[in-house]
């Protein structure tokens, strides 16, 4: 795909500003009615979806016109996706698409940010999206754990960069292994031999580098002989489930994310949360998991000539109905004593945890300040604890809860379930 | 021409370096145009101190709110009001609330609904500001323009604050009128130009009751949400009726016996924009909505205060209609369509799926004025998008109109519009001379469209009008620093 395969949809926008804001009839008032990070922080419109579509469209007519505004627009979107939520909502046209394209055609004439080379340079010298301290799968060390390069098992529950190497997140991948041990599944890991799935590259929009990394990480994941792939990662889930598809790299692997897999264990009477666990809390959506794990829809057409956007075949647009919401949900609600009481800004209109498209890196402040937005909303809830299912989400927004001073608790969905069973 | 560094400076003085910019390679974000710089300051001194300025440098500026498409000048500073985004108060005694120029009328409304209020809801959507000031959906109920803006905090093009009516003897907001200065014909003009030199920083809007729910219980995933249930108090039908006439005077039976909360002329298209959720299905659903119609129609919804009240609005409602041979459409009374007709009516007033969502544009022609006048001139001006229809230039619509009645319908807005797609250069021109045909037309038959202009060709059809508003904008704005199209875009 280019920028120049979007020019209808960027031509499309109306500028109605709909992309700075939740679903009309969801807004509850002038709290938490925004959904854009970006907008929202730096107030010049060009920052908004709207915004980089219209500068999008220009550029095709007129050429890139780089400035250091212009590349502090492009770098300060976290790629979560809601402004196109709330765009399709009424309109038939991409949104994040294009967004991503114009910033893969930045880093393709070589007008990147250092923050962001500096981790792909990473990314290409150690297979990881995060610096590396110490052997990738140390974690597992006791847990007895099969080794899926030596052993055929029936699912390979994939890790992660920051799960795998970040002291503070290896709990959830020990948490992920006794519940997985305890409903007594057949399932192994690639320890030191894991890869990273590249798809925190592509959000920063380096997709070259994806490429590589992913041909890679699926060859092995191949050679390993699994049918299912289980991430305890939401941009791992997203990357093996929709861009692996979307570049044909997935082939039939079935990738599910931990929380649709713990669902399905409970419902199946494999996993039993028995023991009772007193809070209340309210859950975070994370976006990749959500929204933009939808599965991707393969399609290729041409506009009909004529009054309308429309195309021939008719294109089937994903507008984030198909996320995961329900079986987080589920699981939290199936421990007992458990008390989830929802924010405003949920499902596919949620409100990012500020982590994504390389602002973590390139520009942390913004990423906790994002953060900081969620962490309120979460306390307006009166919850004692925020949940989520993703490490990147839990690690940004216990960040802000360190600056702020916030006493709310954040947890994922596995340490529940660890506790309950 | 740019600013000098010493303007700039100044101006980065009063709002700070981070909210002042003249970087063209983001420009086009806003318009295609090269602004002199883009500021956006926070509250109502940042925009006195920023206009006088203007008037120091002589720089030329225009606010904007959401701002959907506009023309602007070239060099133009561009105010943008995105940080003046407060809700400032609402009060419940005296039916009003105070806001800012960018709390958009989603929020507002949310928040009035909770309180048992709610307010005109412009056709514009709700994702527009909440002070902009027009016509609706609810107008039939809440009224429309600017009967509806009362007190206003304006900050004029040499950047004195004035507080209008209420606001400027008594300090409060609660009448536009007065004690104090009302100058309401120079806040909110009619007629072209249309909009106010200036900045307005804030205003009082009126508030309504509200028989609806504190919130619709709304479920689903975009886009496609439905309410679990349809609030006993109320109910959505569209009707269609064998002839204009016998629709007509449906619509004054039900103005005179106040039972809607509201009643939108809306065309059988429209119906079909709103409750589908792409292109395609709506091409489908309008197909076979058409065979379901009569002729022309209107959507209503009806709102009890009380079980009896809704009981006796749905008798006589159901007795108007048959009266007048009505026929309710199928396709509305499924709860499931009716209620999302219920939400998109109310809570975000239709506005995008049935105008940009087709092609990504649409023209329009308003007209105000008694209905069944304006509805004769609409059905020519329809009959005059049938050969941009068949050339394909045009989306199919059946060549309809819409319009509905402002406060009971004594009196009333009708509209027309093209939709078409702006990229396609033989279609916007046939949309373009379209418009200017039917507006010219509408001049000539004695109709007010606001697409009429400019000022010296209607002005002498208008007590000279604009002679007196030449001479008050040359009083108010000496140095020329507000050009036309200003206060709330």
């Amino acid at each position: 795909m280019s920028l120049e395969q979007y020019k209808g949809d960027m031509e499309m926008c109306c500028r109605c500003s709909t992309c700075k804001f939740i679903p009309m009839q969801k807004i509850q008032g002038s709290d938490f009615s925004y959904v854009c990070p970006s907008i929202a922080k730096y107030n010049f419109h060009a920052y908004s979806a709207g915004g980089r579509m219209n500068i999008g469209a220009a550029a095709l007519k007129n050429g890139m016109n780089y400035t250091p505004k212009l590349l502090d627009v492009v770098y300060n979107c976290q790629m979560c996706g809601a402004c196109g939520v709330s765009c399709n909502y009424a309109m038939d046209m991409e949104v994040l698409e294009p967004i991503s394209e114009f910033r893969m055609k930045c880093i393709e004439d070589g007008k990147t940010n250092p923050a962001l080379d500096k981790v792909i340079a990473g990314l290409k010298k150690t297979g990881s999206m995060v610096p590396v301290k110490g052997k990738r799968g140390a974690w597992a060390t006791g847990l007895k754990l099969k080794d899926a390069t030596k052993v055929k098992v029936d699912v390979l529950y994939h890790v992660g960069c920051l799960t795998s190497y970040d002291p503070e997140m290896q709990k959830l991948a020990k948490s992920i292994a006794r519940i997985l041990q305890k409903a007594g599944v057949n399932f192994g890991i690639l320890g030191d031999a894991e890869m990273c799935c590249g798809g925190r590259a592509y959000q920063m929009g380096y997709k070259d580098a994806f490429l590589a990394q992913a041909k890679k990480t699926m060859a092995q994941i191949k050679k390993a002989g699994v049918k299912t792939l289980v991430t305890g990662c939401a941009d791992g889930y997203q990357t093996f489930k929709v861009l692996y598809d979307r570049f044909n790299l997935k082939g039939d692997l079935e990738v599910l994310h931990i929380t649709e897999y713990i669902d399905r264990l409970i419902k199946e009477g494999k996993l039993k949360p028995k023991k009772k666990v007193e809070m209340n809390v309210t859950y975070h959506d994370p976006c990749r998991l959500g929204r933009l794990g939808e599965p991707w829809i393969h399609w290729e057409g041409k506009k009909i000539p004529g009054d309308r956007f429309v195309f021939d075949p008719p294109k089937e647009y994903r507008r984030g109905t198909k996320g995961i919401y329900q079986p987080p949900r589920d699981v939290i609600k199936s421990i007992t004593g458990v008390k989830l009481t929802e924010m405003t800004r949920i499902m596919e209109y949620s409100w990012c945890c500020g982590a994504g498209g390389g602002v973590n890196e390139s520009n942390p402040d913004f990423a906790v300040w994002t953060a900081q937005k969620r962490i309120d909303e979460a306390v307006s809830t009166g919850a004692e604890a925020l949940v989520s299912a993703c490490p990147w989400c839990e690690k940004t927004l216990n960040k802000a809860i360190k600056a702020s001073g916030s006493s709310l608790k954040v947890y994922d969905v596995v340490e529940l379930v660890e506790r309950a069973i | 021409m740019p600013l000098t560094k010493e303007q700039y400076k100044a101006f980065e003085d009063v709002v700070g370096a981070e909210n002042i910019t003249d970087d063209k390679a983001i420009m086009p974000a806003y318009y295609n145009t090269d602004f002199a710089a883009i500021i956006l300051p926070k509250d109502t001194a940042e925009v006195q101190a920023c206009i006088k300025l203007c008037n120091k440098f002589k720089r030329q500026f225009r606010p904007i709110c959401t701002g959907w498409s506009g023309m602007f000048p070239k060099d133009l500073i561009l105010l943008d009001l995105r940080r003046l985004n407060k809700i400032i108060e609402i009060n419940e005694k005296n039916m009003y609330a105070v806001v800012e120029p960018y709390v958009i009328s989603a929020e507002l409304q949310a928040e009035l609904m909770k309180r048992g209020f709610n307010f005109c809801i412009k056709g514009a959507g709700t994702n527009c500001s909440a002070m902009l000031r027009g016509h609706g959906h609810l107008d039939q109920t809440t009224s429309g323009d600017d009967r509806n803006h009362l007190a206003i905090e304006w900050v004029t093009p040499e950047g004195e604050i004035v507080k209008s009516g209420a606001l400027g003897s008594a300090d409060e907001w609660f009448c536009g009128d007065g004690p104090g200065p009302s100058i309401r014909s120079i806040l909110t003009s009619a007629v072209p130009p249309g909009v106010t030199p200036g900045v307005f920083t804030k205003a009082a809007v009126k508030l309504y009751h509200w028989p609806g729910p504190a919130a619709y219980p709304i479920q689903g995933h975009s886009p496609k949400y439905t309410l679990k249930e349809i609030p006993a108090n109320m109910m959505a039908r569209y009707y269609s009726f064998p002839s204009v006439e016998k629709m007509w005077n449906a619509e004054i039976k039900l103005g005179e016996n106040e039972i809607c909360y509201e009643l939108m002329g809306f065309n059988a298209a429209m119906v079909a924009c709103n409750i589908t959720t792409c292109n395609e299905e709506e091409e489908e659903v309008f197909a076979k909505m058409s065979k379901e119609v009569q002729g022309p129609g209107f959507f209503v919804i009806i709102a009890g205060n009380s079980r009896e009240d809704f009981e006796f609005k749905k008798k006589v409602l159901e007795q108007i209609v048959k009266d007048n041979d009505g026929i309710s459409l199928k396709t509305v009374e499924d709860p499931e369509i009716e209620g999302i007709l219920l939400c998109q009516c109310t809570r975000i007033s239709a506005s995008i799926r049935e105008t940009f969502r087709a092609g990504g544009a649409f023209n329009s022609i308003p007209i105000m004025g008694q209905r069944d006048l304006t509805i004769k001139w609409a059905i020519g001006a329809g009959k005059a998008k049938e050969p941009l229809i068949e050339k394909g230039l045009i989306v199919d619509d059946g060549g309809a109109f819409f319009g509905w009645g402002v406060e009971q319908g004594h009196l009333g807005k009708t509209e027309i519009f093209c939709k078409f797609d702006p990229q396609n250069p033989v279609a916007k021109k046939a949309v373009e001379t379209w418009q200017k045909e039917q507006t010219e037309r509408a001049f000539k038959e004695s109709y007010f469209a606001s697409t009429m202009g400019p000022q010296d060709e209607i002005g002498p059809a208008l007590c000279n009008y604009h002679l007196w508003w030449q001479k008050i904008v040359k009083a108010i704005d000496p140095n020329g620093v507000s050009p036309e199209g200003g206060a709330l875009v």
